[in-house]
C-alpha cells in the first residue's frame, strides 16, 4: 500500500499565491510516500521546501516557467509493480493529445505517465497503459482557459492495482472521485 | 533452620568472600548455576552473561535422570531436598494426567515451582492462566475456539485500509475491472462514505490507520529491544524475526482491541516470558500456535495489572502509587528498622525501585530463567499474582538488609535498581514465610 502524490502547475507566485486552504489541510506530512510533480512550481524556495515537508521523496520536472532549471524533462520511477513516467507535457505537441501522450509512454516505457500542462485532470487508458493529468493544484489559468478547477491526484498502489483517488475544489467544496485499474501480469508486448 | 548438606564445591572461595552469616535470612550466597543447567535444557537460548561461576563445576554433579536443575536442591535452604523435587515432579505429572485437574492442588504444587525440562510449564502456566479448563476433555475444543477467534481478529484488524477497501468493493458486487484493453477515458466512480486516504474524518478507517502508526512504531521500537541478549528474541536470524514478529502482532492487537489503555512502554517485556514458555512447548502443535496462546494469556495476566499501566489512575487507590504504598507498608509491618533506614534515614523513595519491580513482574530484575521461576509461584497464587507479587518484593528488600541498613541514599538506590543476583528458591522461601507471618 503505497500512497503516491500527483499533482503541478501550480504557478506560485505567478498566478496563483498558494494552494487552496482545503488542500492544504488535507495534506499533512506522515501519510504520503511519494511525490510527483508535473512541473511549473515556478518559484523553488518555498513550493519546493513545503512539498519536501510532506514527504521527502519528492520528483519533479521541468515545466516551462520553472525557476530552477535543475529539474530534468522527464522522469521515469518504479513503485511496486508499476513503472511511472513524468513529464510536464508542454514538449509534447499538439498539447493533451492522446495519441501524442501515447508515444511519449512507448517511449519511457512505462505504465502510467502524469503528464501536466493544460491544467484539466484527465485520465486515458489504452493498450499501452494509462495517461494521468492531474491537473493544476492552485486552479491557475493555462494557456488555454482561464476556467480551471483546482485538483490533484493520489495513487494508491498495492501490488497490481492502483486506486486512483481524484481531488477536486468544485465551488468551494472538496469532491472524491476513484478510479479503479489493474494491470494484466504479463509484459506488454508493446515495448 | 541450616541446610541439609553443604556440597564441597558451594564452600569454594570462588563464591561470595564475606564470612558465613549469623542470620540465615542474610545469606547472601548467590549461585548461579541455575542459568547453565536451564540453557541445556532449552537449546534455543543463548546464555545471559554470567558474571561468576564456570560451567564446569556444575556439569560435575551427577544429574539423576528425572531431576535435569540439580541446582535446586544442594543449596536451597528449605528443607526440601533432591528426593522432594522428584516427589513434586511425579505429583505435577500425576495431576496433570487427571482427567479434571484439581486446580486448588495445582496450584499448591506450582507455587513451590515447576521444574524445568519436563515440558510441563507451558500447559501448567495455561491452565494456571485459565486459559485452559479444567476439565481435560474440553482442551482440544476450546484451544480450537481461541485459536480461530485469535485468527479472525488477526484479519480484521491487521489490514491496510486499500485491503479492507478492496474486500468492501467486493463484497458489494461492484467488481472494476479495468485492465489495458481498450482505450479512452477511464471512467470515475464515486467513493463511498467520503473514504479516502487524505480523510480527516474521525470514522474514516484511512485516518484511523494513520493514527495507529504512531502507536505501531513504537511497538516496533520496544520489541526490537526486548532480551537483546537473547537469541530467540534478538539478532537476524528468521527465527529471531518470526519471534519478533508475534510479539508485535500480539501487542498490536492488544492496542488496538482495548483502545483505553493501548500500548504502554513495558508491555512487551510482560508479554516476552509468556511467549518465550509457549514457543518452545514441546508439542509441535502447540508451539505453533504460541502467538494465539500468548495473546489470551497476555490479556489475562494483564486485567489484574492494567491499573498500573493507566497513567490516569496513578494517584487513584488502583494505581500504582497505591501499590507502591501497599509495599511500603508491608515493609513496615514485617521489618521495621529497614523501612525507618529506607524511608526516613536514607529517604529512598520506593518509587525509584519498586515501580519497576512491580509493572514489570520482576522480568527485568533477575536473568531470565529466574525470572520464570519467579512467575511459577506468581501465577499459581489463587487470589491473583498481586499479593505475592508484593510479598517477594519485601523479600527482596530484607534479603538485603544489611547493605542496605550500611548503605545511604546514591548506594541504596544503586543497589536496588541493580538487584544483586541470589538464590531465587530461598527468596521464593522467605516470601512464602512472609504470608504466613502477616496472618497470624
Amino acid at each position: 500500500m503505497v500512497l503516491v502524490l500527483a499533482l503541478g502547475d501550480l504557478h506560485i507566485p505567478h498566478r496563483a499565491p498558494d494552494l487552496p486552504a482545503k488542500f492544504k489541510s488535507m495534506l499533512v506530512p506522515g501519510k504520503i510516500q511519494h511525490i510527483i510533480c508535473t512541473g511549473n512550481l515556478c518559484i523553488k524556495q518555498e513550493v519546493h521546501d513545503y512539498l519536501k515537508s510532506l514527504c521527502p521523496d519528492m520528483h519533479v520536472t521541468r515545466g516551462e516557467y520553472d525557476e530552477d532549471a535543475r529539474y530534468p524533462e522527464t522522469k521515469t520511477l518504479t513503485i511496486g509493480q508499476f513503472k511511472l513516467g513524468l513529464c510536464h507535457g508542454h514538449q509534447v505537441i499538439p498539447w493533451g493529445d492522446l495519441d501524442s501522450l501515447a508515444m511519449l509512454q512507448r517511449q519511457l516505457d512505462v505504465d502510467i505517465l502524469v503528464t501536466g500542462h493544460t491544467h484539466q485532470f484527465k485520465a486515458y487508458k489504452h493498450e499501452g497503459g494509462v495517461v494521468i493529468n492531474p491537473g493544476s493544484a492552485t486552479g491557475a489559468y493555462s494557456s488555454i482557459t482561464y476556467d480551471v478547477n483546482p485538483s490533484f491526484v493520489l495513487m494508491d498502489i498495492d501490488a497490481l492495482r492502483v486506486v486512483v483517488y481524484v481531488y477536486e475544489l468544485i465551488d468551494g467544496e472538496v469532491k472524491v472521485d476513484k478510479i479503479d485499474f489493474k494491470k494484466t501480469a504479463t509484459a506488454h508486448s508493446a515495448h | 533452620m541450616m541446610k541439609a548438606r553443604v556440597p564441597e564445591w558451594l564452600n569454594s572461595t570462588l563464591w561470595s568472600s564475606k564470612s558465613p552469616p549469623v542470620d540465615e535470612r542474610l545469606h547472601q550466597c548467590s549461585p548461579k548455576s541455575s542459568t547453565p543447567t536451564i540453557s541445556a535444557a532449552e537449546p534455543p537460548r543463548v546464555e545471559p552473561p554470567l558474571p561468576q561461576p564456570p560451567p564446569k563445576l556444575i556439569i560435575q554433579e551427577p544429574s539423576t535422570p528425572q531431576m535435569t536443575d540439580p541446582r535446586g536442591d544442594d543449596h536451597r535452604n528449605s528443607p526440601s531436598s533432591l528426593t522432594e523435587d522428584i516427589s513434586r515432579q511425579t505429583q505435577l505429572l500425576a495431576e496433570l494426567s487427571k482427567k479434571t485437574i484439581d486446580m486448588h492442588e495445582l496450584r499448591r504444587l506450582a507455587s513451590q515451582g515447576i521444574p524445568d525440562g519436563v515440558g510441563i510449564r507451558p500447559t501448567i502456566w495455561k491452565l494456571l492462566l485459565e486459559y485452559l479448563p479444567n476439565d481435560r476433555g474440553l482442551w482440544a475444543s476450546e484451544l480450537a475456539n481461541k485459536r480461530s477467534q485469535y485468527k479472525n481478529f488477526k484479519e480484521e484488524l491487521l489490514v491496510n485500509p486499500s485491503e479492507v477497501t478492496r474486500r468492501i468493493e467486493k463484497s458489494a458486487g461492484i467488481e472494476n475491472n479495468e485492465s489495458c484493453e481498450g482505450s479512452g477515458l477511464l471512467p470515475r466512480s464515486e467513493i463511498t462514505h467520503g473514504e479516502h486516504p487524505l480523510s480527516l474524518g474521525k470514522t474514516s478507517i484511512w485516518n484511523q490507520f494513520f493514527q495507529d502508526t504512531e502507536i505501531i512504531e513504537q511497538i516496533d521500537r520496544d520489541v526490537r529491544r526486548t532480551h537483546p541478549d537473547m537469541h530467540f528474541f534478538s539478532g537476524d536470524s528468521s527465527f529471531a524475526n518470526s519471534n519478533q514478529e508475534a510479539l508485535r502482532n500480539i501487542l498490536i492487537l492488544f492496542a488496538k482491541l482495548n483502545p483505553g489503555i493501548r500500548y504502554v512502554q513495558g508491555m512487551n517485556e510482560v508479554l516476552a516470558p509468556l511467549f518465550y514458555v509457549f514457543k518452545n512447548d514441546s508439542d509441535e502443535k502447540n508451539a505453533a500456535s504460541a502467538e494465539a496462546d500468548a495473546f489470551f494469556c497476555f490479556v489475562e495476566l494483564l486485567s489484574g495489572f492494567r491499573d498500573h499501566f493507566c497513567q490516569q489512575l496513578d494517584n487513584s487507590v488502583v494505581g500504582i502509587r497505591s501499590t507502591i504504598t501497599k509495599l511500603s507498608q508491608l515493609l513496615k509491618e514485617h521489618d521495621e528498622e529497614l523501612w525507618r533506614h529506607l524511608e526516613v534515614t536514607s529517604k529512598v523513595n520506593p518509587q525509584f525501585y519498586a515501580f519497576r519491580w512491580i509493572t514489570l513482574l520482576l522480568t527485568q530484575e533477575f536473568n531470565f530463567a529466574d525470572s520464570l521461576h519467579i512467575w511459577d509461584t506468581l501465577l499459581s497464587d489463587p487470589e491473583g499474582p498481586q499479593d505475592t507479587l508484593l510479598r517477594i518484593c519485601c523479600a527482596m528488600l530484607i534479603l538485603i538488609r544489611r547493605r542496605l541498613l550500611a548503605g545511604d541514599f546514591t548506594s541504596n538506590l544503586k543497589l536496588l535498581q541493580n538487584y544483586p543476583s541470589t538464590n531465587i528458591s530461598h527468596l521464593l522461601y522467605v516470601a512464602d514465610k512472609l504470608r504466613v507471618k502477616s496472618t497470624r
